[in-house]
């Protein structure tokens, strides 16, 4: 594994054991380079978002390997991976999972507040630039839960991109958005992955999102097909 | 982290402030009532002691009669020997404590004793024509004797150091007096257990509210006293003495009791009843406020679990953005303690109210205007550092199943 390389992940495979056990992932192995912007695509129940959570390090519980920027991080500890996550990993839920008492520009913040890199002037700062790319500056103070489905989605990218993490995973992070707003959060990600190096890993139903991005990986059942 | 961390706390609490309030007010209601409870048991209990020391001192040394000697034969055979013998006599050969100037000295050498006072105590009967009560004539040192029982307090007509320059003079019990139909002025005659008959005046009333002391006990100048029963100008039979803190009997008995030739006793050796119901009554207090705070220990208990099965999303989202199980356990132990702080420090307050209310409440009886109430910052301090134990033993395990929370679970859906 080279410098270049951001993610490994070597024969995933996993199980889920309710209702029945059954295989869900495979045996996955691929790598993405860094500042590639990768999609991921597949019919509904092919292990997309499963192999996304494994990667994402948040699920834990899966056989083979997984190294991101270098880093082994199978077996690690669960605080380990969460300062890990803080840091190097920005996660676009597929629904848009704000936290509701808070408004916009705490949301926005929260991840950075805990990383501690800036002052919290300068990460309030850098949450407003976030919402002004994201076209929602007017919404900071807004409670987030009094935001429209769309501009939630659009908050929840500004949130993971607030640590200015390696790696940005997304679980149809545009499901909900309509055609316009789809094309600037595609924008964004491309801006990204161009000017920033940043790593993209989104899973899409878009075909025409898919096919602008950089590599489709497209799974079936459990498995890599192309 | 930690600001990020309270601030979060902040949020749930405020965000949800009629859960919160309700758990604040068991709380608050916890530590008021142990606040309460324990305020009101210490006051009835100090009222009792107080009540209990215008008849009884600390440290009361008495001549207890000789030793059981009627069994001679015993002592110089041992027990394997049967003795047989009938109708022993028992002769104290001596009454009173004998030579009382060292013992005085002694005890009053002792560093920790304040005050005190010998007496002359005879049983007798009082008589006015027809009416005969038996009771106790008191002879006594009146300066000393106040010092000690602070007899003078409770003077309901006369005054205590009459006493002092009247050797005809006695002072009765109120209700001694009534029971003998005589008034200020009047003339009392005694009868003492030899058949010595001796008339005098009543010169004064007292009125303890102890009932037993009030209706059977006069005073009488310790010099009448002992001229009354025809012996020597130094005889006593009680030596009576106070000490700096009344229950630290233990250390000054043990220090005297082997040295006085005589029973040295503790009041509370003398009046087991008085430390059992003192004793009784602070558990009860315990009991019931611990009872209290129990129960709004679990009312926490049961809010903080709601509060968390409620945000149990919230959660899996700090953690899938890389907060820690320390941080999700602090954001809640948290408020735990802000509601254990806040309820205690609002529980004390309304203990406080509850207290002085009580306290105004009116309660005549045993010489009482209203219900007695200790204002100790014991009680208080204890209460708060009880309240917030609870609420952070509480608080604890819904704030470990919080931090225990793994979010693709909870994401995944
Ligand atoms: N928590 C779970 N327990 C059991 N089976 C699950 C669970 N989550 C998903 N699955 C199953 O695993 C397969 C893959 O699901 P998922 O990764 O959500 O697919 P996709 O995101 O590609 O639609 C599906 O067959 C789904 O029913
Ligand atoms: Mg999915």
């Amino acid at each position: 594994m080279d410098n270049n390389t951001a993610l490994k992940a070597d024969n995933i495979v996993k199980y889920f054991y309710e209702p029945e056990k059954f295989q869900v992932l495979k045996g996955l192995s691929f790598e993405v380079k860094k500042g590639e912007f990768v999609s991921l695509t597949g019919k509904s129940g092919s292990g997309k978002s499963t192999l996304l959570y494994v990667l994402s390090t948040m699920d834990t519980d899966y056989e083979g390997s997984l190294s991101i920027n270098g880093e082994t991080l199978t077996g690690q500890s669960m605080n380990r991976l969460a300062a890990f996550r803080n840091q190097h990993i920005g996660f676009v839920f597929q629904f848009h999972y704000l936290l509701p008492e808070f408004n916009v520009l705490d949301n926005v913040m929260l991840p950075a507040l805990k990383l501690k890199r800036y002052s919290a002037k300068e990460i309030e700062a850098r949450a407003y630039d976030n919402l002004r790319m994201l076209g929602l500056e007017d919404q900071a103070l807004k409670a987030a839960s009094k935001l429209s489905g769309g501009q939630q989605q659009r908050v929840a990218i500004a949130r993971a991109l607030i640590n200015d993490p390696s790696v940005i995973m997304g679980d149809e992070p545009t499901g909900n958005l309509d055609s316009k707003n789809t094309a600037i959060v595609f924008d964004i990600f491309q801006k990204l992955a161009r000017e920033r190096g940043q790593t993209i890993i989104t899973v899409t139903h878009d075909e025409d999102f898919a096919h602008k991005s950089d590599r489709i990986i497209d799974m079936r059942d459990g498995e890599i097909i192309g | 982290m930690a600001a990020t961390n309270y601030k979060i706390a902040y949020v749930h609490l405020t965000s949800k402030i009629r859960q919160t309030i309700v758990a604040l007010l068991g709380v608050m209601f916890g530590i008021s009532m142990y606040v309460f409870m324990n305020s009101f048991m210490t006051g009835v209990n100090d009222i009792q002691t107080v009540l209990a020391f215008t008849s009884i001192s600390h440290i009361h040394i008495y001549n207890d009669g000789p030793e059981d000697n009627t069994n001679l034969v015993k002592k110089a055979y041992g027990p394997e020997v049967l003795a047989n013998i009938r109708n022993a006599k028992v002769i104290q050969y001596i009454q009173g404590i004998k030579n009382p100037e060292p013992i005085t000295a002694l005890v009053r050498k002792q560093p920790d004793v304040i005050a005190l006072t010998p007496q002359v105590n005879i049983n007798i009967f009082f008589r006015n024509s027809a009416n005969k009560i038996n009771g106790t004539l008191s002879g006594v040192d009146v300066e000393n004797e106040n010092r000690v029982f602070n007899i003078s307090e409770y003077m309901v007509a006369g005054n205590w150091n009459d006493l002092k320059y009247n050797p005809e003079g006695v002072i009765l019990g109120a209700d001694l007096a009534d029971r003998l139909s005589l008034h200020m002025g009047d003339n009392i005659n005694v009868l003492t257990p030899d058949n010595v008959s001796k008339t005098y005046k009543v010169i004064g009333l007292f009125r303890t509210n102890v009932n037993g002391v009030d209706k059977s006990k006069a005073y009488l100048n310790i010099n009448s006293a002992r001229q009354l029963l025809s012996a020597n100008s130094d005889y006593i039979t009680d030596l009576q003495v106070n000490i700096k803190d009344f229950e630290k009997t233990a250390p000054v008995i043990a220090r005297l009791a082997p040295v006085i030739p005589y029973k040295v006793e503790s009041w509370q050796m003398a009046n087991q009843q008085l430390e059992a119901g003192s004793k009784l009554r602070n558990i009860i207090a315990v009991a019931v406020s611990l009872t209290i705070l129990m129960v709004a220990g679990f009312g926490i208990y049961n809010i903080m679990n709601m509060t968390i099965n409620e945000k149990i999303r919230e959660i899996a989202i700090l953690k899938a953005m890389g907060y820690s199980s320390r941080d999700i356990t602090t954001i809640f132990l948290t408020q735990a303690m802000v509601i254990g702080l806040a309820g205690g420090v609002f529980g004390m307050g309304l203990g406080y109210v509850l207290a002085v209310i009580v306290n105004h409440i009116p309660f005549k009886i045993g010489g009482l205007n209203n219900l007695p109430m200790a204002y100790r910052p014991q009680d208080y301090l204890l209460a708060f550092f009880f309240g917030l134990m609870t609420t952070l033993v509480a608080g604890f395990l819904p704030a470990r199943k919080a931090s225990k929370i793994d979010p693709v679970t909870i994401i995944r859906g």
